[in-house]
């Protein structure tokens, strides 16, 4: 038996193998053509678009919330502004130390109306923060709903 | 699955079954796992004889060329998973043996050799005649036999495309063309 054959086709061929090779051949593989569906590569466009969005919107959450919090002690410290006290007259001067310092009535007016001036002018320059940072809130909002749409439509005609 | 499909012409031949086994794998997996579907219709040039080998060792003739068109849309899905792209032909090997014993395993009945099997001629006939003597040899006989005598691949090539050692290829293909000898003794005209 010739082995080398047998191993590489190499050496004297053996007719017995040969023999088998011819018959067995009418088996061998008949290439054909391959049906590959057709895959799209995979887009991390939109997302990417989503996360986007999410982060945009926590960002401006946080600012928002930022801001709010911080206006909020200088409005709670004015608004502990303490309030001028009933002012009791006693008569008798020995009761005087436990009475606060006497106010000036007029004084006292101007300090209470600069002090509701303040706290207005703090109220509304907070609220036109608010609004800011409402719009600004809002644009990015608008703009990532609009990449979102943009990316669908990609998507779609992708 | 998409149901667009895209035909590749395949075209197999001898140059292309040398760069087998050669790193040549190892570039195409990188170059279809790129997007070059070019590629698999090289990868499946290069290795559809294997796999056609080694079903017909298993399982019926009809059912072959079916197989192996379903191995290679699995693979060319799964191919992302193959760690070691200059292990394609082990990985779509192994593929192939496990298909074959899902196929037994879904179809239980006994599969016996029918006219269409055997073929029309005579020498069709006989061909699946001994193809059913190669198919009742030990398993690691049938495979290699199948592979040099139908497929014609050299010992060499088996090796290469398997990824087993020529020496156990070449152990193979001494002990099952021994044993298919004497069975082929009961054959008249042989």
């Amino acid at each position: 038996m010739n082995d080398d054959y047998l191993w590489d086709k190499t050496g004297e061929p053996d007719p017995q193998i040969q023999q088998l090779e011819e018959i067995l051949g009418t088996l061998r593989y008949q290439p054909r053509p391959l049906p590959l569906p057709v895959t799209r590569r995979r887009s991390y466009f939109p997302v990417l678009a989503i996360a986007a969005t999410v982060l945009i919107a926590l960002l401006g959450t946080g600012l928002w919330l930022r801001v709010h919090t911080n206006n909020q002690p200088a409005q709670k410290q004015q608004a502990h502004v303490p309030a001028p006290s009933p002012t009791i007259v006693e008569k008798d001067s020995t009761t005087i130390a436990n009475t606060p310092e006497k106010v000036d009535p007029p004084r006292k007016q101007r300090r209470n109306r600069s002090n509701q001036s303040a706290l207005s002018a703090a109220k509304r320059r907070e609220r036109e923060e608010a609004i800011a940072v409402k719009q600004q809130l809002m644009l990015a909002l608008r703009l990532a709903s609009e990449k979102l749409n943009l990316a669908h439509k990609k998507a779609r005609i992708g | 699955m998409s149901a667009t499909v895209e035909m590749l012409p395949i075209s197999e031949n001898r140059t292309e079954r040398t760069g087998a086994g050669s790193g040549v794998e190892a570039v195409l997996v990188k170059a279809v796992l790129d997007g070059d579907r070019e590629g698999f219709a090289r990868l499946y040039g290069l290795y559809a004889p294997l796999v056609h080998g080694i079903l017909l060792a298993r399982v019926p003739r009809a059912e072959v060329d079916d197989l192996v068109q379903d191995i290679f849309l699995h693979a060319f899905k799964k191919l992302h998973t193959l760690r070691d792209g200059s292990a394609f032909g082990p990985w779509i090997a192994m593929i192939a043996r496990n298909r074959a014993v899902d196929y037994h395993r879904r179809s239980k009945e006994s599969v016996e050799i029918t006219d269409e099997m055997r073929g029309s001629d005579t020498h069709d006939a006989k061909a699946a005649e001994i193809l059913e003597l190669i198919r009742s040899l030990p398993e690691a006989y049938r495979e290699t036999l199948v592979l040099r005598l139908v497929e014609g691949m050299t010992g060499p090539e088996i090796a290469a495309r398997t990824g087993l050692t020529a020496a156990s290829v070449r152990v193979n293909l001494h002990r099952g063309m021994k044993l298919l000898r004497e069975r082929l003794g009961f054959l008249e005209g042989l």
